[in-house]
């Protein structure tokens, strides 16, 4: 079955989006509620993982650009493996910007800025509808920023999706039905070439997560048990940094041949330091 | 029933869908037939305002004012083509020139730029190359247009109803998608959006009677009630002498007044 996923600038509107398309089409909600059990699982502390999909790394924030690479990583891998069991309905965790090749998962961009803003949101806070624009558009500037940082990709680019919609006009329950319905096409349904490309995609997620815990430059590539790992090493350490690799990568389950590909770190060589 | 525009990108496969979804609802598909209207209405060759409502104006145009005295005539062409209902309008600019209108359903195609090339080079028989060079001019054209004339670009999603991506889906799923919102409650043309529509009619014809003259002025309706907002400079005995025969000539105004160095309202045309 296809998985939906859903991203809007608006999180209320999201959830309740999601959780509606949920419950009609009797499909798994995938959302923030797994991310304390990721980071039991990899030894994270508590809300990092929270944080790391808000916040982009700087040297004045307390998180590192390493350990944030490492935290959107382990998210990246825990969801690929949901999203193999199928039938889900997944929010809230940004899949719609790592799964830009898989076929069968339907990406659906809700809009719904100025209702919610005009509305509720601006009598709550007390403010002008003025202040509420600007604070808008910060915080649209501000999701901009962290998905061109983390995946290279514009999350507000409405060419990223199938299907964007805006309720400004149209109702969310028309909504709702639109999605369920366009769900049924055939370009959604799984086919062997796209749960193949969805189980490369989590394999490649798996290793970077095990390499990204042990050192830094790191993109991975899988396709059929075979993984290319490009990364950057100074001379000195390139055999080491090769035998660590192969090492790491080829202890995970699924993984048939390891292939690593060095480019000449300058910077490393001067400084001389590790991974 | 509905008005529905789609906005495209060159090669987008948006006048199939426009044509699909005109078919199945029953609805007229307008597009260069504004032109010809405007042409003969305002008397202006079809040409300029072709070149008006497509390129981006130039440096001298931004001084003599004409493409906003041409595309003033274009909105009011089309506004007076879509006041009975039921059209699927695929020409450019569509969701900005009738924007405001709640029963107005804004729909947006975008395609790859692979399967655009695609296209192009199979229906003009041209190497990818030139296809491709093309292709991305006519974008170029259209992005500097929307922000000259708009202050828009015409990709932000938040312009439209529905975003569709074409390539993933075919282009029935596209129709259905359109006739599926267009036919929803939310786009019923009701009597107050009907009412909507004739004011801006109205509003229209006020402002393409004038802006020749007075490029920088601004004019609302409501009810038959017309508001032109001019600057202090320009409330001369020429443009007051201008608006008596207006009001004197079109019968559904039922008030016309001037306000001077007031903020002009967002919905004025």
């Amino acid at each position: 079955m296809p998985i939906i996923i859903i991203s809007s600038d608006v999180r209320d509107i999201e959830e309740k989006i999601a959780k509606e398309v949920a419950l009609m089409m009797d499909y798994q909600l995938l959302d923030r509620r797994v991310l304390p059990d990721i980071e039991m699982r990899h030894q994270i502390d508590p809300g990092k993982l929270s944080e790391s999909m808000e916040t982009t790394p700087s040297v004045f924030k307390k998180m590192t650009s390493r350990q944030w690479r490492y935290y959107l990583a382990c998210i990246e891998a825990n969801v690929f493996e949901a999203l193999l069991k199928d039938k889900i309905v997944c929010w809230g965790l940004s899949a719609h910007l790592f799964t830009t090749n898989v076929s069968h998962a339907m990406k659906v961009r809700i809009l719904s800025i100025n209702n919610w803003n005009s509305g509720k949101n601006s009598e709550q806070k007390g403010g002008t509808s003025q202040g509420a624009d600007k604070l808008i558009a910060e915080k649209v500037q501000q999701r901009k920023k962290w998905s061109m940082t983390a995946y290279n990709h514009d999350e507000t680019d409405p060419s990223g999706y199938d299907l964007v919609i805006n309720l400004d006009q149209i109702d969310p329950v028309e909504a709702v039905k639109t999605i369920t319905n366009a769900v049924e096409y055939l370009k959604f349904q799984p086919m062997t070439y796209s749960i193949k490309c969805l189980s490369d995609l989590a394999l490649a997620a798996k290793v970077n997560v095990r390499l990204l815990k042990h050192m830094v430059d790191i993109k991975v590539q899988a396709r059929d048990g075979s993984v290319v790992v490009l990364t950057k090493a100074s001379n000195r350490q390139k055999r080491k940094k090769i035998a660590a690799i192969k090492d790491l990568a080829g202890s995970i389950e699924g993984v048939r041949y390891v292939e690593v590909h060095v480019k000449k770190n300058i910077l490393g060589e001067t400084a001389g330091n590790s991974f | 029933m509905a008005v529905i525009t789609i906005s495209r990108g060159a090669f987008s496969l948006g006048k199939i869908v426009a044509e699909k979804v005109a078919e199945r609802l029953h609805y007229d598909v307008i597009s260069r037939e504004i032109l010809l209207d405007a042409s003969t209405r305002f008397n202006v060759p079809e040409i300029k305002l072709e070149k008006a409502i497509h390129d981006a104006p130039g440096i001298l145009e931004r001084y003599r004012h004409s493409k906003q005295s041409y595309v003033a005539y274009i909105r009011s062409a089309l506004v007076e083509r879509i006041i009975n209902d039921n059209v699927v309008y695929n020409g450019l600019a569509g969701h900005l020139l009738i924007k405001g209108l709640p029963h107005v359903l804004k729909v947006r195609i975008t395609a790859n730029i692979e399967s655009r090339v695609a296209i192009e080079m199979e229906r003009n028989q041209i190497p990818a190359q030139e296809a491709r060079i093309l292709i991305q001019e006519d974008d170029k054209q259209r992005l500097k247009w929307t922000h000259a004339l708009y202050d828009h670009d015409p990709r932000d999603a938040s312009l439209y109803d529905l975003c569709i991506f074409i390539d993933k889906l075919s282009v029935d799923n596209a129709v259905d998608f359109i006739c599926r919102a267009a036919e929803s409650e939310a786009f019923r043309a009701t009597d107050k959006n009907k009412q909507k529509i004739k004011d801006l009619a109205t509003a229209c014809r006020v402002k393409a009677t004038l802006v020749d003259e007075f490029p920088n002025i601004a004019v609302t309706c409501e009810y038959g009630n017309v508001l032109v907002y001019i600057s202090k400079d320009q409330a001369t005995g020429k443009l007051i002498k201008k608006l008596n025969t207006i009001r004197d000539n079109m019968n559904d105004i039922y008030h016309l007044e001037t306000h001077t160095g007031v903020p002009v309202p967002t919905d004025a045309v």
